[in-house]
């Protein structure tokens, strides 16, 4: 097992890993920004290093600076938590060269989830179904309507160099298509310069819905069930649960089973999650791999009483997995709502700033992942995550009204934050039925009804 | 025992020099001893107004703490680390050191090395002037914005 290991990251991702450390024996190493001086994260690690100015690129991105205090310090391992460098195969050669463990898969597989087409390419040979639509460009207007035939209306032409919904039009019957094919390469070339356009079917109200894998160097996979993550606002996730609410067992095991073949497919090792999009026919798809922990982990932790950042060192450590599909229970329902300092009167404006007043919840089957605390001040650097309150429940009903408990309890003050959001979600009847899509926020929250005072 | 070594000053001798000369009314006091030779120059009070022209009305204050454990002058210029990496104050171990406590320094010249992912970076100062401390020991890790030298502009 490792001595010493480094966190390249900051706030409660930073923490969680110094407190999955610890429980093992190991010594950790915090880097910091001069912004985060007073970072829980700085406090709670055995040692701490200054690795550059404010802005992440000089920062927390700054391979160089973070290297060399994993030399200086003399650490085995670096964990990279989520964003920052957790999914550049650059990094992770870098730390494999200088014979430092990258905790977290191989620089290969990074790269092959990291590329939308070549994950989808090998999504496909595992057998694993991704949103049908052409295999590459459609040229003209005969090769898009016996695509159309082939994967069925409604459908999406989308531009190959598009982003934003730029250059992308809903096609509902054979009629529409030509037009909206012309009109998509139109506004494609004068966005883009390329009028280079595809078909994708698309997904009425689609769920998201994500499966947790671990693999080990050894060739055994497990998977820890799934997470629905479809309550979003503007493609951030904001409350997730496990499981997914109202799935049927029949898709609930396919989508296991289907993460687990695409993590053996590519020979992926350490924790990584398999996302999908599930339509109202209970048909799902293959979207992206994420090979890092995420945020919303704890979900899963709280459901199978497993801590995955633990399992994850020892995966990266060399240690075969200590269970196998059969031992992992699942027990129970739990939520995660994702906190964050943004103000919901003004449109979610980023709300940074000094921390006077914070009662974080406690009691029966709440979880706070924070590193904020009374007096701490909040950077205007890095995202806004405040902290995550994860309840648990017997079963779904329970967890809600844990959560509900919970974020009354919850006192922040001196910055705005989601709080008001999330109670709303929690007290509206569509997702107490657990009817929830990606658009969910978008359809059924009053988002001005949170601006009123 | 050389004879040089003998006759240089001891720490406890140094000091007592500092406390003579902060306590008597003079800016500068120089001593030589064998080929050791220790100047102290007292630093300009730049935290406190100058004094007004007429007499005050109130006692004199009572004198200041000792140098050694007042806070560097305000207007000396800390060069700091620009980077992770390891401290050499020399560019190799049997040269002598690019800079010594004391020594006029120009802009642009080279104060130390900072080693770091196998390559040496040379660290300029920013300022002309006197080095009049430096804070890391050589080999030591610095890191991202630690203070490394002590430049005084006006030295």
């Amino acid at each position: 097992m490792f001595k010493k290991v480094l966190v390249a990251n900051r706030g409660e991702i930073a923490v969680r890993v110094i407190r999955a450390c610890r429980e093992l024996g190991i010594r950790t190493v915090a880097v910091y920004s001069e912004a985060d001086r007073d970072g829980l994260h700085v406090r709670m690690a055995d040692e701490a290093f200054c690795i550059g100015p404010p802005p992440a690129a000089e920062s927390y991105l700054n391979i160089p600076n973070i290297l060399s205090t994993a030399e200086l310090l003399g650490v085995d391992a670096i964990h990279p938590g989520y964003g920052f460098l957790a999914e550049d195969p650059r990094f992770a050669e870098i730390c494999r060269d200088a014979h430092i463990t990258f905790i977290g898969p191989s620089p290969e597989a990074i790269e092959a989830m990291g590329n939308k087409a070549r994950a989808r390419e090998l999504a496909q040979k595992a057998g694993v179904p991704v949103v049908p639509g052409s295999p590459g460009p459609v040229r003209n207007e005969r090769e898009a309507a016996a695509v159309a035939e082939r994967i069925g209306y409604p459908l999406l032409v989308k531009a190959s160099a598009g982003g934003g919904g730029r250059g992308m039009r809903v096609v509902h019957n054979r009629d529409d298509l030509d037009r909206a094919l012309q009109t998509a390469q139109r506004e494609s070339e004068a966005a883009f310069g390329s009028g280079e356009v595809y078909l994708e079917k698309y997904l009425e109200e689609p769920r998201h819905v994500e499966v947790q894998v671990l693999a080990d160097a050894r060739g055994n996979v497990v998977h820890l069930g799934e997470r629905e993550c479809s309550i979003q606002r503007r493609h951030q996730k904001l409350l997730e649960e496990a499981p997914a609410p109202g799935i049927s067992p029949r898709l609930r095991a396919n989508l296991h089973r289907a993460a687990v073949r695409l993590a053996q497919s590519i020979g992926y090792t350490n924790a990584g999650t398999v996302e999908f999009l599930v339509d109202r026919q209970e048909n799902f798809y293959f979207i992206e791999m994420n090979t890092r922990i995420q945020v919303e982990h704890p979900v899963t932790e709280a459901v199978t009483g497993l801590d995955l950042v633990q399992e994850q060192i020892r995966i990266a450590a060399g240690e075969r997995l200590r269970f196998g599909q059969r031992d992992v229970e699942f027990r129970g329902h739990a939520i995660e709502c994702r906190i964050n300092a943004e103000d919901p009167a003004h449109d979610f404006r980023p709300s940074p700033g000094r921390v006077v007043g914070f009662v974080p919840p406690g009691g029966p089957g709440v979880r706070v992942d924070t590193h904020v605390y009374a007096g701490y001040t909040i950077p205007p650097y890095y995202d806004s995550l405040v902290a995550k309150v994860v309840a648990w429940g017997r079963d779904r009903a329970e967890a809600i009204a844990r959560m509900e408990r919970a974020l009354r309890e919850f006192e922040v003050v001196g910055v705005r934050t989601t709080i008001p959001l999330h109670r709303a979600i929690l007290e509206n009847a569509f997702f107490r039925r657990g009817e929830v899509y990606t658009n969910f926020v978008q359809r059924r929250v009053d988002l001005r009804a949170l601006a009123r005072p | 025992m050389s004879q040089d070594e003998r006759r240089s000053l001891n720490f406890d001798e140094i000091r007592e020099l500092v406390r003579i000369a902060s306590e008597a009314d003079i800016t500068e006091l120089e001593v030589e001893a064998g080929h050791l030779r220790v100047a102290i120059r007292k630093a300009p009070r730049s935290l406190n107004p100058a004094p007004a022209a007429t007499a005050p009305a109130v006692p004199a204050p009572p004198p200041a703490p000792p140098p050694e454990a007042a806070e560097p002058p305000a207007h000396w210029v800390p060069v700091h680390a620009p980077m992770v990496g390891t401290f050499y104050r020399a560019p190799s171990p049997d040269q002598p050191p690019f800079v010594q406590e004391g020594d006029r320094v120009e802009p642009g010249q080279t104060l130390c090395i900072i080693e770091a992912m196998k390559m040496f970076n040379e660290i300029p100062s920013e300022v002309g002037g006197r080095v009049v401390r430096v804070l890391v020991e050589n080999g030591a890790p610095v890191e991202y914005g630690q203070p490394l030298f002590l430049i005084d502009p006006h030295g």
